[in-house]
């Protein structure tokens, strides 16, 4: 019997752990009505979605997102807008909080591997949905950074840029992808 | 089973894999649940109702827990329900697994039935000359199952003599099911080996090697098969002209119930119910001549 009261204990012990380890949260706890004001001396960095590349691969494109609400005509998912940029705010959680600003549909999944989180859709628009290549990038200032989003601090005035790619970053301009 | 038992082994053989291909060929949810719906109907005929209801007892459960686990993997989809750990889990990524799992349950009874049917006997009559160690192992594979059951039960209740089963702990009584296990495993792999060579001891795959059963190639076979080929092939034709596309993400598409479409969904109906209502017939044909008497 010792050995059950064991058992049941270690059972109890996993649920916990896998039931702490989640959050469940309803739609209107996740989208925020609300984002913080830009005042006179705030810091601010700029984000931009757009899937320009979508357009121009549309052959490529599952033919289930060939919609405007998916795919906008004019590529921009997302227009220029400034945020304000708290302490310690990466490409990742400002754009986590502009999605969550503007009712966006986002999937990502914390890597391991790469010790960052990876983003794998924007508006239902995801990776491998228009060839094989394909998949969403960050831009910070011009520059591809080499690594996580959730890594990359931005600092004030920064300029992020989503863009989704066909092809492994070479249409947007991305030069590592260029390399071998 | 009446008319299935007679029936000729290559228009069974045909049309339980024309079946099988049709129901893992699309995820359509009409075409997958005429598959299934006609897969569990048949399997309650072949098996007996009792039997169908013990192993749905089993399967329903299975089938919800796919289903569950498909929305924590895929976050896809329009119609947000709520969010787990900052992922959308949505309604089109539930429906996807309930089809998804659907899908498997009809393939999982159509191969039932196919068993049930498909005797290792039948199979070798089949295949013996042709291909005699492909069709030994096949037919060793598909007896598998049935026979571990049976195996497991016969270990167990002589484990249960030898007294493993003493102690009142669930932790002893899952580790004695270990070992049963454990036990059954090193027979199955001894057994395989002796079942070859035994099979070889006798003769087997040799040239002039008759069948132990002898089965006829008649005009109801004939018609059966030719029915069987030409549904089949409709389902394919028109499964390649699109009459089965259907996206559940991002947003679940409409059925389409126009001409195309709804002659698919006959055509698979026919195919699938096909077996039982010649089984139906079968029975009634019995039960009339019986009372003749």
């Amino acid at each position: 019997m010792k050995k059950d009261v064991f058992a049941i204990c270690v059972v109890i012990f996993l649920l916990v752990l896998i039931f702490s380890g989640t959050k469940i949260q309803s739609v209107d706890d996740y989208y925020l009505t609300h984002i913080d004001d830009i005042k006179e001396d705030s810091e601010t960095v700029f984000l931009t979605i757009r899937c320009d590349t979508a357009l121009d691969n549309w052959d490529d494109l599952d033919p289930a997102l060939r919609y405007e609400r998916y795919v906008p005509a004019d590529g921009i998912i997302l227009p220029r807008t400034e945020y304000v940029l708290r302490a310690g705010d990466t490409a990742y959680s400002v754009l986590d909080r502009a999605v969550r600003y503007n009712k966006i549909h986002m999937e990502c999944s914390y890597s391991v591997n790469y010790s960052s989180v990876y983003v794998q859709g924007i508006n239902q628009l995801y990776e491998f949905s228009c060839g094989e290549l394909s998949g969403w990038m960050y831009m910070v200032n011009g520059v591809f950074p080499n690594y996580g989003c959730s890594k990359c601090t931005l600092s004030d005035g920064d300029e992020v840029v989503w863009c989704y790619t066909c092809d492994l970053g070479r249409d947007v301009g991305c030069e590592w992808g260029l390399m071998k | 089973m009446k008319y299935f038992d007679r029936l000729h082994p290559v228009s069974a053989l045909a049309y339980f894999l024309s079946m099988l291909l049709i129901a893992m060929l699309t995820m359509h949810p009409v075409i997958i649940s005429v598959c299934y719906l006609s897969g569990i109907i048949f399997c309650g005929m072949l098996t007996g109702y009792k039997n169908l209801l013990k192993s749905l007892a089993y399967s329903l459960p299975l089938t919800v827990i796919i289903a569950v686990t498909n929305p924590l993997f895929s976050h896809r989809g329009e119609t947000i329900l709520f969010f787990l750990n900052d992922n959308p889990v949505t309604q089109e990524s539930i429906l996807y697994g309930v089809f998804a799992s659907l899908m498997l349950m009809s393939v999982f009874y159509w191969c039932k039935n196919y068993s049930a049917v498909m005797t290792s006997d039948k199979f070798i009559y089949l295949f013996g000359r042709i291909i005699p160690k492909l069709s030994l192992v096949l037919s060793l594979i598909l007896a598998f199952i049935p026979k571990m059951k049976r195996k497991f039960r016969e270990i167990d209740e002589a484990q249960k003599a030898l007294g493993i089963y003493a102690s009142k702990s669930y932790v002893d009584k899952i580790r004695s099911k270990m070992r049963v296990l454990s036990i059954l495993l090193t027979d199955s792999l001894e057994n395989s080996v002796e079942t070859a060579d035994s099979m070889r001891a006798r003769g087997y795959g040799l040239k002039h090697r008759t069948s132990y059963a002898l089965y006829r190639f008649g005009l109801s076979d004939g018609l059966f098969l030719a029915a069987t080929l030409a549904l089949a092939a409709a389902d394919v034709v028109l499964i390649i002209f699109g009459a089965s596309s259907f996206n559940f993400y991002p947003a679940l598409s409409a059925v389409g119930f126009s001409a195309l479409p709804c002659a698919l969904y006959v055509c698979i109906a026919l195919l699938g119910f096909m077996s039982f209502f010649a089984e139906v017939k079968e029975n009634v044909l019995w039960r009339l001549l019986k009372s003749k008497i």
